[in-house]
């Protein structure tokens, strides 16, 4: 390799940047409005990405086939980022730049999530309700930044202490999974155990991904723990139920929202009877539904040729606050003027049974509530409303 | 030991400029500017990594699993050391030298294994490194990860995608630079005697254990040098970002450039970073669901990176087997 070359290329590539324009305007060009997501279509929390993408694409087309929101369109864009903070910051200046996505709604993953939420809010994007633990996402308040996911930390010290209020449990243990997730929870439950004068007996972690956790189990059964919180999601949860019934320890169990899905029994069968969870929104049982949710369920299955779960219902929701807020900001639709008017809407319970969600110029988390539920006969039953 | 004459420059090498910049401007015009030059900063940091495989893979012969370990030791120690207070320039050397001591680290187990099982030792290091990471909470955040400022110095903040893609372009030459003067000296030779032959090369005088961790200090400082950069470019870095996955994409980036070759890394990270992208602009020409099927780009990527292998077994930089035998390789 000769130098001069390679000072060259270094030379021809710097003219080439020179020539860089600046970053597309945040805008609503003619009839339509971009709205993005980088998704997780590939990676490890595909189990959500699919079922939320597919909800958000049915609330658009609902409302396309409509006329739109005041004679404007939705397209949206999605792009898969495999739970990779590296692909997701490509996908994100794609869809600022080529695509001029107005919105970001439902990024998924917090390393996804953290790499690329400056980009968007310093293009002047808007970044709603990513699935995303991080207080980053809402906090300290950013004009563009708004969260409607409820933080683990808050609604399961709420579970935790009616959990000891009920059931007067005296040595509560965890299982977590050893990331931003876990931690979060770990903190809610640590709370929520000093709110009742507790502390944990026993706590354990995994990998994510991990399949057997029979070490983990084993240990919490010799810290002889009488209740066991989940800090994981669905298949760690089954296999964390099944392995305590194997071996015949009949201990309650709570799992978080993000193993409250019809996949825990479905797959889990009789060795989930009995699990608790929280639920941030409820699963759509078809066996029950009112006459709005099984419309909407029919509707679902004949677009997508699949049973509808509680992260297809999460994502129908996001799409339908975008386009209430973007209803009620009226025609002249800016970044700005949507994000003032999302300030002061409340979104009241639903069909679906989601909680009300409420944004302030002060607050940009529109929740912080879960309730409980059960595994009875095969199916998750609702045994709180939310609790404050 | 005679002086290897592939020092002279293959056609691959001689085209690359022109293919990067080339592609470059393609992506430009196709994508916007902003697009483009963020691709470029994410191409030219892989292109850094990927030399830190090219020593230790290509140079040396050495089978190594766990790269993303050492990337991640130079992403924390510059997150850690600018959190302290130190100059993002000031600390992009120590990033360097935090890979290069894992380098260091990781390389013990070859004065008594080698091969595949060497191999698994470097997987080993890698998972060590993730859980070690994950552990230091009250330094690194653990699990939770931690945020990394704009790349500054002397109140300059690299916070464009124009000013980031320039600074990463500036590092990579001047990291080419290093590499092509270190298979140039009697290292170079050294560690290629290392890889074609150890018996012999110890006949000849040449230490292999010390060969050996020399190319993974050298591999290391590249990773870690990478690694520093990252931690700008991305704003958050967390242990699971570094997992195993990162590590086979950059084994699998220096096979697709070219192992033997310089050249070779950006090749590589040319692949990896810009065909899933155009894969993801082509994808949104599909008609209907077909846009958005779950898991299209992997399968297409896939299927470039068999075509890759198939048609260039010896990597896009890499020539023929008779050619590197006749002018040597490396450069």
């Amino acid at each position: 390799m000769r130098f001069p070359s390679v000072l060259r290329f270094f030379r021809g590539a710097l003219l080439a940047l020179s020539a860089a324009a600046l970053p597309a305007a945040a805008e609503v060009v003619g009839d339509e409005i971009v709205v993005g997501t980088v998704s997780d279509l590939s990676g490890p929390i595909a189990l959500l990405g699919v079922p939320v993408r597919d909800g958000m694409l049915m609330r658009f087309d609902e409302l396309n086939a409509a006329g739109g929101v005041h004679g404007r369109k939705i397209r949206l864009v999605v792009e898969d980022a495999g739970y990779d903070p590296k692909r997701a910051v490509l996908a994100a200046r794609k869809l600022v730049q080529r695509d001029r996505a107005f919105a970001f709604i439902a990024n998924m993953g917090t390393p996804v999530v953290m790499a690329t939420m400056p980009i968007i809010v310093d293009a002047g994007r808007l970044h709603l309700f990513p699935f995303s633990p991080h207080r980053a996402t809402y906090e300290p308040l950013h004009p563009l930044k708004f969260q409607n996911f409820a933080p683990y930390q808050d609604y399961m010290e709420a579970a935790t202490r009616h959990m000891l209020s009920t059931q007067g449990y005296e040595r509560t243990c965890l299982l977590y999974q050893d990331d931003d997730y876990g931690l979060e929870v770990m903190k809610g439950v640590e709370k929520g155990l000093a709110a009742n004068g507790r502390e944990l007996v026993e706590r354990t972690s995994y990998k994510r991904g991990a399949t057997d956790l029979s070490s983990q189990i084993a240990r919490l059964r010799a810290a002889r723990c009488d209740f066991v919180v989940l800090a994981t999601v669905v298949r760690e949860t089954v296999a964390a139920m099944a392995e305590a019934r194997k071996i015949g320890w009949e201990v309650d169990m709570l799992v978080t929202a993000s193993g409250y899905s019809a996949q825990t029994h479905e797959l889990g069968g009789e060795a989930v009877e009995g699990l608790y969870g929280v639920s941030v929104l409820p699963h759509p049982y078809a066996e029950g539904a009112n006459s709005q949710l099984a419309a909407w369920i029919e509707r679902y299955r004949a677009r997508f040729k699949a049973e509808p779960n509680v992260w297809s219902v999460m994502g129908y929701t996001l799409a339908d606050l975008f386009v209430r807020t973007a209803e009620a900001t009226g025609p002249a639709l800016t970044v700005e003027a949507f994000a003032r008017t999302l300030e002061g809407m409340e979104f009241t319970r639903d069909y679906f049974g989601s909680p009300s969600y409420r944004f302030t110029p002060q607050d940009h988390l529109g929740n912080r509530y879960g309730r409980l539920a059960q595994i009875r006969n095969g199916r998750w039953e609702l045994i709180t409303d939310y609790l404050q | 030991m005679s002086r290897v004459r592939g020092v002279a420059r293959p056609a691959a090498l001689r085209l690359l400029p022109w293919a990067l910049v080339l592609a470059l401007a393609m992506a430009m015009l196709a994508l916007g500017a902003d697009y483009a030059l963020g691709k470029a900063t994410l191409v030219a940091t892989y292109a850094i990594a990927g030399l830190g495989v090219v020593i230790v893979v290509g140079q040396a012969g050495q089978i190594g699993l766990g790269q993303a370990a050492l990337v991640a030791l130079g992403a924390y120690a510059q997150a850690l050391l600018v959190g302290a207070g130190v100059p993002p320039l000031a600390a992009l050397p120590l990033g360097a030298l935090a890979g290069a001591l894992g380098g260091a680290l990781a390389s013990l187990p070859a004065r008594r294994l080698g091969g595949l099982y060497f191999g698994m030792s470097t997987l080993a290091f890698a998972l060590i490194v993730e859980e070690a990471l994950v552990r230091a909470e009250p330094w690194t955040q653990g699990a939770a990860g931690m945020a990394v400022g704009a790349f500054a110095v002397l109140g300059w903040r690299a916070a464009s995608t124009l000013e980031q893609a320039a600074v990463s372009l500036a590092v990579l030459a001047l990291a080419l630079v290093a590499c092509h003067r270190l298979l140039r000296s009697r290292h170079g030779r050294a560690w290629r005697a290392v890889r074609d032959d150890e018996v012999a090369a110890a006949a000849c005088g040449v230490a292999p254990a010390a060969v050996k961790m020399q190319a993974f200090i050298v591999g290391g400082a590249l990773s870690g040098l990478a690694g520093a950069l990252y931690a700008h470019w991305i704003g958050f870095i967390s242990p699971e970002q570094f997992g195993l996955v990162f590590s086979f994409e950059l084994l699998m980036l220096a096979f697709i450039g070219g192992a033997r070759r310089l050249a070779g890394a950006a090749w590589g990270a040319l692949v990896i970073v810009v065909i899933p992208q155009l894969i993801a602009v082509l994808r949104d020409q599909l008609p209907g669901d077909w846009a958005r099927a779950a898991g299209l780009e992997l399968v297409l990527f896939g299927a470039v990176i068999v075509a890759v292998v198939l048609l260039r077994p010896a990597g896009l930089a890499g020539g023929s087997a008779r050619s590197d035998a006749a002018h040597g390789d490396g450069a």
